[in-house]
């Protein structure tokens, strides 16, 4: 575990750095500077909303964010190198190679579905180095990410090297810090069904398992609903079904879909007649708002009819207006593994979250969570196939994410709006042949403009199996032991929505057994 | 289950799995559990077929999808059960495991080797290759080269290590050991309660029915049919009193509140290829079947609705609420608006003619009684029904022309049936 005070003395040590030069009184005048900077960079008003991007299925992360330092990496290709399908990347530098040619790394034939197709993986330089963990052999730790991710971290304009991009290492539900030993004695609190997809989905986005009613992203929506004032039905909104990330105490999510009125009607109820009747839509009114107590299932059932029709009117008239409306639809995406476009519907779902934004002013909103997904990363097997094409998905709908609120309506939104993702676990860091199976800690994407972008948070851990005498102190097995917990994760998100300590505590039950409660990827 | 969303499933594959679980609904457990461990389709869905045993050094291992979902999902579920289907607790009140990650990787060797039906097995047709014909629709077969010989230990059952390999005896171990868990009964008696008559059965209800399962009175363990006919025969499916308690009952899925329709009113398909289509987007039903996103199915057995005034705040059980939310529900309705008018599919290809229907729809009442007994079981309130005459008897009737007639009739029909099942009563089974 990183101690809050280091995280504070790099940044800190960063600052100085940079000020140096300005003299005695350099702090006090950068900061200025800085608040300065942040202020232009920002819409004139008070606007701040999160997006959780959920990866269903369990994102394979050790082969979207790598260490690259000889000893990470030869232990890396050893045992991902292996099987009928090998899943290990090609080192950094390696040019993509022809399908039909035969690899010089690999020796293999190459085709649309074997990594050498995709070229080496990116490598990447976080700001601060990072430290180099317990009983690895590395003394200078180097890192890359998955070809795929080129839009976000090497392609020009790519909000990586523009700083509005940040990597968050080996995360996971924990309930008090955790080590192997006392992972592989379970001699500490864990959280339940580790491993289970629908349970692990549930914690991470509420700290319970599945059946749980209230998630972090609502019960801090809850502590700003009342600066939302009379639209506070879309405080909370996804485009991707129900999620208990969004449910506060108060807070309920509204779902929308991705059309261009993205609230729909029920038809028959709002008409002026049914079946030639005025009678009959007046009648069929009353049955479906009925939420008279003969059922709690009736009631619950109807009350939601009753909000979506109720705010139905409301939300497609906000993004009518020309500022929401006039929000560009991503570009065109093409899959890398088979070269086909498609759409990349996690894209157009960062649309209607982007026209949200830009709806918001009109409903009077000043903090919004939002919940999109994408599904397919439960990758046991043709992981060579999926993968690349899911974290391209990724990386086009947050390139896209990222331009497209750098100008709404003229104004820069970028430094309003935090987007990161979640999954339900890390992946083995063995192969099965052709994919992973199920695992632990992994590692996480956060952007935004009021993010400290160009870094990596937390720890990356030791890679590697145990074996010929190689003793990891970070992984049981062929899992990762998280280093940090998702309410570490969460916390620091809720600092800058606007939460207090206090309040973190609260609505964050394990939060009290960390002692580092800010991550420092926020500004 | 199994589901067409991954392009590992074929049609004729998926077609297959779902007549071998209808052929199957009364079948002995133990025996619907080895015809859905091998068909080819799970096979695929899970990514156990042609998985290989592990490789000498222990680096490259099974894969454990199967031999993980087969226990949360289909047999032991996550936790130890008491035979009424609570969780048993430890001294801190925590719910205990029912399995280790170690279970998984024991288990996991055991689905090694399987693949391909194939008259003649090579290694070719182990991997893919020479499909056979009707290979989607055949059981899977071990191809014992690729199946493990190391020991499998899982959930207190040791294998040992062989010098060779016997897959269908390991098979038969492995499903075994699972089928005798004790907690298989209440596992399965709770969530066959759920899909059948209400989402929060008493553990009292859940335990009858678990007894049945690990005996169904002649000593046979795991009669599926003793086991619906306990469901749907024990007091708290019959009596009409606790049917009154407002937490009674379960929400009708999208796609049976669809089938409803088609059985109730007799639809037929005009092409004869019941082309319904895909419902699964959320402005239609937001389910379609043998589609949901995944092997969990489209809604968890322990949902709770976050945010729900009634089901929430008394923490009760709602599976089918995981796909409620604004959109579906206008969907739901526009779907069926559409479906009761027009038909329902490609070129509206699933449509009702309402000859019942409308030989009596000059009488509102007998034409509200009939949907009460076609959808309602009977249970129609007295507010339902004279909403539902005021909207039919507000469609006149003309005196001529017959085509005025005609169309005033099914309009009184269609008005009927979609208030009906627009209805809360009606959504809510009970």
């Amino acid at each position: 575990m990183k101690p809050m005070s280091l995280q504070s003395r790099r940044h800190f040590l960063r600052m100085m750095a940079a000020a140096a030069p300005l003299g005695a009184a350099a702090p006090f005048a950068l900061q200025m500077a800085t608040m300065g900077s942040a202020a232009a960079q920002c819409a004139p008003t008070d606007y701040r909303a999160l997006v959780c991007i959920f990866l269903f299925g369990g994102n394979d992360s050790h082969n979207m964010l790598l260490a690259t330092d000889t000893g990470s990496w030869n232990r890396y290709y050893a045992a991902r190198n292996l099987g009928v399908d090998p899943i290990a990347l090609m080192p950094a530098g390696t040019p993509p190679a022809a399908v039909g040619s035969v690899s010089p790394v690999t020796g293999r034939t190459v085709s649309r579905t074997t990594p050498e197709f995709l070229g080496g993986v990116l490598p990447i330089t976080p700001r601060t180095r990072n430290p180099i963990p317990a009983g690895t052999v590395a003394s200078n730790r180097t890192f890359a990410v998955h070809p795929s991710l080129a839009p976000l971290f090497s392609t020009p304009g790519n909000p990586w090297s523009a700083g509005r991009l940040a990597v968050m290492a080996n995360t996971g539900p924990l309930v008090v810090p955790t080590t192997k030993t006392q992972y592989a004695t379970r001699s500490v609190s864990l959280p339940p069904n580790l491993m289970s997809h629908n349970d692990q989905q549930s914690i991470w986005q509420s700290g319970a398992a599945e059946g749980a009613r209230r998630g972090w992203g609502g019960l801090m929506a809850d502590t700003m609903l009342a600066q939302n004032g009379s639209n506070a039905v879309f405080t909370a909104i996804s485009t991707a079904g129900n999620a208990v990330f969004l449910s506060g105490d108060a807070v309920i999510q509204y779902q929308l879909t991705t059309a261009a009125q993205p609230a729909i009607r029920i038809t028959a109820a709002s008409g002026a007649t049914l079946n030639g009747s005025s009678t009959a839509a007046a009648r069929l009114r009353e049955i479906v708002r009925d939420t008279g107590p003969t059922s709690y299932f009736g009631q619950d059932y109807n009350s939601i009819v009753r909000r979506s029709m109720d705010a139905a009117d409301a939300v497609n008239t906000a993004f009518a207006t020309p500022t929401a409306s006039g929000i560009p639809a991503p570009p065109p995406y093409v899959n890398p593994v088979t070269g086909a476009t498609e759409t990349n519907n996690l894209a157009t779902q960062l649309q209607t979250v982007v026209r949200a934004v830009a709806a918001a002013p009109a409903l009077g909103i000043t903090r919004q969570v939002f919940f999109v997904s994408l599904g397919g990363f439960d990758t046991h097997d043709v992981q060579n196939q999926v993968h690349p094409n899911l974290l391209a998905r990724v990386a086009h709908g947050m390139a896209y994410l990222d331009t497209a609120l750098g100008n709404i309506a003229g104004l820069n939104m970028r430094g309003n709006v935090t987007a990161f993702t979640m999954s339900d676990f890390n992946r083995t860091f063995t192969t099965n042949g052709d994919g992973t199976d199920h695992a632990w800690g992994g590692h996480h994407l956060i952007m935004g403009g009021a993010v400290r972008g160009r870094d990596m948070y937390g720890q990356f851990p030791t890679v590697g199996v145990d074996q010929s005498g190689f003793v990891n102190p970070d992984m049981s097995g062929n899992t990762m032991v998280p280093t940090t917990s998702v309410h570490q994760f969460a916390a620091t998100f809720g600092r800058w929505f606007g939460l207090s300590d206090a309040q973190q505590l609260t609505l964050l039950p394990y939060l009290t057994n960390f002692s580092n409660r800010n991550l420092g990827f926020m500004i | 289950m199994i589901s067409l969303t991954t392009d590992v499933v074929d049609v004729r594959g998926a077609a297959s799995y779902y007549d071998m679980l209808t052929a199957s609904a009364f079948v002995n457990y133990r025996t619907l559990l080895e015809r859905v461990t091998l068909h080819p389709m799970m096979g695929r869905y899970l990514t156990y077929l042609a998985n290989q045993k592990e490789d000498a050094a222990g680096t490259r291992t099974p894969d454990e999808n199967y031999a993980r979902e087969v226990l949360q999902l289909m047999s032991t579920g996550l936790v130890e059960l008491n035979p009424d289907g609570t969780p048993k607790l430890d001294i801190n009140n925590r719910p205990l495991p029912a399995y280790t990650p170690a279970d998984i990787s024991g288990l996991a060797k055991v689905f090694t080797g399987l693949s391909w039906y194939n008259a003649t097995p090579t290694n070719t047709t182990f991997f893919g290759g020479n499909r056979a014909a009707d290979a989607s629709v055949r059981p899977m077969i071990f191809y014992n080269q690729h199946h493990s010989i190391s020991q499998k230990a899982f959930l207190g059952t040791t294998i040992p290590a062989t010098a060779t390999a016997n897959g269908a005896a390991d098979l038969a171990i492995a499903l075994d050991t699972l089928f005798n868990h004790p907690n298989v009964g209440p596992f399965m008696a709770r969530q066959m309660i759920q899909r059948l008559v209400t989402s929060n059965p008493s553990p009292a209800y859940v335990q009858r029915v678990a007894e049945v399962f690990n005996n169904n009175g002649s000593g046979v363990r795991g009669d599926m049919a003793a086991v619906v006919t306990a469901i749907l025969t024990d007091t708290e499916a019959r009596s009409a009193t606790l049917a009154d308690d407002p937490g009674y009952g379960k929400l009708r899925e999208p796609v049976l509140r669809m089938t409803h329709w088609m059985r109730a009113f007799g639809a037929t398909s005009t092409t004869g290829l019941w082309r319904v289509q895909s419902t699964s987007g959320n402005t239609s039903l937001g389910q379609s079947p043998m589609a949901s996103p995944s092997v969990f199915n489209f809604f968890r057995p322990g949902y709770v609705p976050p945010g729900t005034t009634e089901l929430g705040s008394r923490m009760r059980n709602a599976p089918e609420f995981q796909i409620v939310d604004e959109v579906t529900t206008a969907g739901y309705v526009n779907t069926m608006n559409l479906a009761i008018t027009s038909g329902l599919g490609t070129g509206n290809d699933v449509r009702s003619a309402y000859a019942a229907e409308l030989a009596i729809a000059g009488n509102a009442d007998q034409l509200v009684d009939r949907m009460n007994r076609l959808l309602l079981s009977g249970q129609m309130s007295p507010t339902l029904r004279s909403r539902v005459l005021s909207a039919v008897n507000s469609i006149v009737i003309p005196a001529s022309p017959q085509s005025a007639i005609d169309q005033a009739r099914l309009n009184r029909v269609r008005t009927a049936i979609l208030l009906v099942m627009a209805s809360p009563e009606y959504l809510v089974q009970r």
